[in-house]
């Protein structure tokens, strides 16, 4: 059961503009300091380009088996965070079970993967796309279906109470800036981009500078990047049942 | 105040430096969601889940409109012409309409978890779920003699459309011994409750459920494509519902009446009728084969998980608060009520 091929190629162009996006945040975060889950934000690269493939088989880019490597260990690795989460360990991204949504979404893309390629060797022929229908354990799809679900509608629900960037950076005031970098925080300063040694609190270019540094990337956009990720994940699977 | 300031610095410290300004320390006003938020977010859940499976290939195909246009037959022609006028308009642009319908669907969802829009889209919803009772499941075929508890009646969408009213975020709270009657008003919500369930129990004895084997083999066809262990639940199911096909459906129509009645009984037994409500709901689900979800090409999950999500918001929340019905609510606890994000 596949869906009409423009419908896969607009699910397609939505993940991979969201992958796109994603990309462009993890450069902005390396490059300017910015700070930003790099780790939710470099998965969701991944999974762009994947569940891309995995819509419109002429978009495949990875060999056989490449993506159930990448997915098996992205899930082992977001449940490692999410269990450190839960110790009460600090790791980026914020919320207690913020990773959980990772480790669900890791889990689904390679149970779809692998659900493809059973169902692939059981008809003896190459998979086109999802066209390929009915999966094993097509309750697993569903019950996963679900949780990216409530995990979108989750994320949606909070969306609202994220800052935007306009009042992150008003948050972001100077001054503390100055007393870290008095206090020995000179480092983030000169890695910043040269203001380190030379700053002075009445250097005006260098202040927005580092004030600029300290501005996290959108939580809003990341956030809308998770629900659509969620909502085509969630397509994807539905396509399987 | 203190527990707040105390709840901001804990949210503050989860999180060393730079690290807390991309999540928790981002988030500034988002509350807790309280009961019927949470309600309400497992309603929107539901849309999401049917605007997606609504982009299956299936609806996309005339057999979606074909299958919108047999809801008309047996019904007046005041209700069944409008049904074949729509039909034949999907059937003429198949892709466009079940795109919208599909955009529609997801949008609703969406817009009710997102707060800034969760009136709006209930509003919506509700405009939404009658037109397609009406013109997409032929008011459920309450009208046309094919109505059957186990076959979804009164029409799941219908359901959709009262939940958005029962868990509506008015602006002043009724008191009410349960989250429906918040918005309405205790009495209005057990109204509600008992048109519904009466209504199932009345179905429930209408010879579409009632003649010999009518409801086994309605559950016995729902196992149609089905995975191996719903198949042999509804085929086990059927079997026996096949041959004890009468006496199972009276049965089902105490059980849906006592339901029906149960939240103007006191306390303890309002109670267990709600746990016998959700119990009933699983058990539809159940029969309707999960809304035939997992064979693929269903619209919606079916009634079950509706009629389940209504007894939750019927829950009786304390004693007390059951007896004191129909009272005013103090200004305090109204005012919590609604700063919770409902």
């Amino acid at each position: 059961m596949g869906g009409p091929s423009w419908l896969a190629w607009t699910f397609a162009s939505v993940v991979l503009v969201v992958a796109a996006y994603c990309l462009t945040r993890l450069l902005a975060s390396w490059r300017q300091r910015r700070p930003s889950d790099r780790r939710v934000d470099g998965i969701h690269v991944l999974m762009g380009v994947a569940m891309a493939g995995m819509l419109v088989p002429r978009l495949r880019v990875f060999w056989t088996g490449g993506w159930e490597v990448v997915f098996g260990i992205g899930t082992l690795w977001f449940a490692w965070l999410a269990i450190r989460e839960f110790r009460g360990r600090p790791t980026a991204g914020g919320r207690p079970g913020h990773h959980l949504q990772h480790v669900l979404a890791c889990g689904a893309m390679l149970y779809m993967f692998l659900a493809a390629d059973t169902v692939a060797k059981a008809r003896g022929s190459a998979m086109s796309g999802m066209a390929a229908g009915a999966a094993h354990l097509p309750t697993l799809a569903l019950v996963l279906a679900f949780a990216l679900f409530g995990y979108v509608i989750w994320t949606a629900d909070r969306l609202s109470s994220l800052a935007p960037v306009a009042a992150l950076a008003a948050r972001v005031a100077p001054a503390p800036l100055f007393a870290e970098a008095s206090a020995g925080g000179r480092a983030s300063f000169a890695a910043a981009g040269g203001a380190g040694g030379h700053g002075t609190p009445g250097d005006d270019g260098q202040t927005a500078a580092a004030h600029a540094q300290r501005v996290p990337l959108s939580p809003r956009l990341a956030a809308c990047c998770e629900i659509a990720m969620g909502v085509t994940m969630g397509y994807a699977l539905i396509l399987m049942l | 105040m203190a527990s707040q300031a105390a709840d901001a610095r804990a949210r503050a410290g989860w999180l060393p430096g730079w690290r807390r300004s991309i999540g928790a320390a981002g988030e500034e006003s988002w509350t807790v969601p309280d009961v019927r938020r949470r309600l309400q977010l497992v309603l929107a859940g539901i849309w999401l889940l049917d605007g997606v499976l609504q982009f299956q290939a299936f609806m996309f195909s005339k057999g979606f409109s074909q299958l919108l246009g047999a809801t008309a037959a047996g019904n007046p022609a005041v209700i069944a012409n409008p049904i074949n006028w729509s039909a034949k308009i999907i059937a003429d642009h198949p892709t466009a309409t079940n795109a919208i319908f599909a955009l529609i669907q997801v949008a609703l969802g969406l817009g009710i978890a997102w707060r800034p829009a969760r009136k709006l889209a209930l509003g919506a919803s509700v405009v939404w779920a009658l037109a397609v009772w009406w013109l997409g499941e032929g008011l459920g075929g309450v009208l046309n003699g094919a109505a059957s508890p186990v076959n979804g009646a009164p029409g799941a969408v219908i359901i959709y459309a009262l939940l958005a009213v029962l868990l509506w975020p008015g602006r002043q709270d009724r008191a009410a011994p349960f989250i429906a009657g918040r918005f309405t008003g205790a009495n209005v919500a057990r109204v509600l409750w008992l048109v519904l369930w009466g209504s199932l129990a009345y179905l429930a004895l209408l010879p579409a459920t009632r003649a010999p084997k009518a409801l086994g083999g309605m559950v016995a066809g729902m196992a149609s494509g089905e995975p191996g262990w719903l198949f042999s639940l509804d085929d086990h199911l059927g079997a026996f519902l096949t041959s004890n096909g009468p006496a199972m459906s009276v049965v089902l129509a105490i059980v849906l009446a006592l339901v029906a009645v149960s939240v103007f009984l006191p306390w303890p037994a309002a109670r267990a009728g709600v746990v016998l409500a959700i119990a009933a709901a699983a058990f539809l689900w159940l029969a309707e084969g999960l809304g035939g979800l997992l064979a693929g090409g269903a619209t919606d999950p079916n009634s079950g998980p509706l009629l389940a999500l209504l007894a939750l918001a019927f829950w009786p929340l304390a004693s007390a608060a059951w007896s004191a019905a129909g009272q005013p609510k103090p200004a305090a606890a109204t005012q919590s009520a609604t700063s919770e994000g409902a």
